[in-house]
């Protein structure tokens, strides 16, 4: 099974990508390229649209990061859908060079009444709905949860590094009743996100008493750059970024793709920053 | 509004029914909830009945969202959820899909009611919708929830007569998404020393070398990071975190219809458990008579000052 590799641009902009005119060296050997705000619904706007046919059109296949999702952010989504839907419909997009990561079951509902044509995957926030990855071994919940998913459409899963690369339940589907071959299961890396707020601790701004937080009047502070965070409890380093919090594993942690394949891990994808 | 309250011990259930709370609920020992449950499933059908007997209704969580079971293991979830059913429990709290989805099947269906858990959190109108096709009768809505706007995701819920319920933000909050945090969870980073409640979330340190900015990405912002820098310091540390749930957005969502309240630490003592639902009670009075009195600023506003005078009661 051969593997394929991805690269997550998060917060790098294709527009800042190709402006170094390094986009195409930057890209070399990753063959599908993740856009999109997987963890703010703040950061989506329609220009993905854009950077996705200008993905396409560099050879690359996309893959759509949509974050969780409150109201304004469902709209805005919503948008980005529409947009997405049109270009397929004028050719533009081609439905096999783009999936659509969902981490939120809003976003699913409205791919569906779009009748969106691209393939849906779960997104990491969703994980701990299909898969125990807190313990050892990882486990898949069973076939009742898989199933769950693949009536929505979805079989792709993924999933952070989570240190070394575990043992799993894989090999026991009869015992909690899936079959492997149902499912694959896309691994970023190095970052696991560990934790993540709607109340922005890097972006919102205070609100006065009585008053209320103002999610919407966030500058974008999470594109600056992260930050360390040394929590008196935890021995590793935690990185904040934006709304998010995160653990970094950059030791290498697999040693053969036949390790992967016993994880059904046939895409990696890589994430230059938190 | 009406109460909810949690209970660990079927002694608790009338005292807090005196104390005013209109519901009860709990989790089973055997079945997967997000706490697991202190009372042996054994004995909840007689917790059925007395809450019954109280004109009181009552829910059990099976609201785990790690709900990993082999088959025989999901098996006896299903027979114990079956067998609360038959004893007449009012409704189940669920976070997993695949549970909600079992439970809810045709011919598998319930008789009691479904409740969607604040594990599994609904913050816009079409999470709701999604949820709403397993005949979810009430949202436990998320705390991270912003009043503002949740106006379409209660609009859909008052159109299709689905029950809306809020935990009291004195008793429970936390800043990350309960649901999808693996903060709590140290499976994967070491700990220094155990584990108090909340320790993680509300870093235990005075500000001040905790944060350090790394490499900015964006170096013409740079500038940006000391106020950047000082505001994290601020919420990283104990109270600082800014929430959503507060005296002002109870006030809006009990004026914009939500109908429940919910207190939840099911490991308070029993003395501990009727003085919050008393502190409840009291709170929803307070409000709905400045609503009734008032215009809605003035009854919002005066609701926000008097309950920033709120000190526990020695809660």
């Amino acid at each position: 099974m051969a593997v394929e590799k991805g690269i997550r641009l998060g917060p790098v902009s294709l527009d800042s990508l190709l402006g170094t005119g390094s986009a195409r060296d930057a890209l070399r050997g990753f063959s599908r390229v993740y856009i999109g705000p997987e963890f703010c619904e703040e950061l989506l706007d329609e220009s993905l649209c854009r950077e996705a046919v200008r993905l396409s059109g560099l050879g690359k296949k996309v893959c759509l990061l949509t974050p969780m999702l409150g109201e304004r952010g469902a709209a805005k989504l919503d948008r980005v859908f529409a947009g997405l839907a049109a270009l397929a419909a004028k050719g533009r997009l081609r439905p096999a060079g783009l999936e659509i990561t969902v981490n939120d079951f809003g976003a699913v509902e409205l791919a569906a009444k779009r009748r969106l044509p691209f393939r849906l995957n779960a997104g990491r926030l969703l994980r701990d709905n299909v898969f125990d990855t807190t313990g050892k071994p990882l486990k898949v919940h069973n076939g009742a949860a898989l199933e769950f998913f693949r009536s929505i459409g979805i079989t792709r899963f993924e999933i952070p590094a989570i240190g070394a690369l575990p043992v799993s339940n894989f090999r026991e589907g009869r015992r909690y009743g899936f079959d492997r071959r149902s499912f694959r299961v896309t691994l970023h890396y190095p970052y696991l996100d560990l934790t993540t707020t709607r109340a922005c601790p890097t972006g919102l701004r205070d609100a006065v008493p009585g008053g209320r937080n103002d999610r919407a009047a966030c500058a974008r502070e999470c594109l600056i750059g992260p930050f360390e965070l040394r929590h008196p409890m935890i021995k590793e380093k935690l990185l904040i970024r934006g709304n998010a919090v995160f653990l970094e594993f950059p030791e290498k942690f697999y040693s053969s793709e036949r390790q992967l394949a016993a994880l059904n891990i046939d895409r990696l994808v890589y994430s230059p920053f938190p | 509004m009406r109460i909810v309250s949690c209970f660990s011990d079927i002694k608790e259930l009338g005292p807090l029914a005196e104390a005013g709370a209109d519901e009860f609920y709990t989790a089973a020992r055997e079945l997967p909830a997000f706490h697991s449950g202190e009372l042996p499933l054994s004995r909840l059908p007689g917790a059925i009945e007395l809450a019954h007997s109280l004109g009181r209704k009552i829910s059990v969580a099976v609201n785990a969202l790690l709900a990993t079971a082999t088959v025989r293991q999901l098996a006896a979830v299903e027979k114990g959820v079956r067998r609360l059913d038959d004893a007449g429990a009012d409704s189940f709290i669920f976070a997993s899909p695949y549970l909600l989805r079992m439970f809810s099947a045709p011919g598998r269906k319930l008789r009691a009611a479904l409740h969607l858990s604040s594990v599994q959190p609904v913050f816009n109108s079409r999470a709701a919708a999604f949820f709403a096709r397993f005949g979810v009768s009430r949202f436990i809505l998320p705390n991270q929830l912003d009043p503002r706007e949740a106006g379409p995701l209660l609009a859909f819920c008052r159109e299709r007569g689905i029950g809306t319920e809020i935990f009291d933000y004195r008793f429970f909050g936390c800043v990350y998404v309960n649901g999808r945090c693996q903060l709590h969870k140290p499976g994967h980073y070491t700990t220094r020393r155990g584990l108090p409640e909340g320790a993680m979330c509300r870093v235990s340190a005075g500000a001040g070398g905790l944060v350090r900015p790394l490499p900015p990405d964006l170096p013409r912002r740079a500038a940006e990071f000391p106020g950047i820098l000082a505001r994290l310091e601020r919420r990283l540390t104990p109270c600082g975190a800014p929430r959503f749930s507060d005296a002002a957005a109870f006030f809006d969502l009990l004026s914009a219809g939500v109908g429940y309240l919910k207190y939840g630490t099911r490991r308070d003592a029993p003395a501990a458990k009727v003085s919050k639902v008393r502190a409840m009670r009291a709170m929803i009075s307070l409000a709905e008579s400045l609503r009734a009195r008032l215009p809605a600023a003035a009854a919002r506003r005066e609701f926000i000052a008097e309950m920033s005078r709120w000190n526990g009661g020695g809660l």
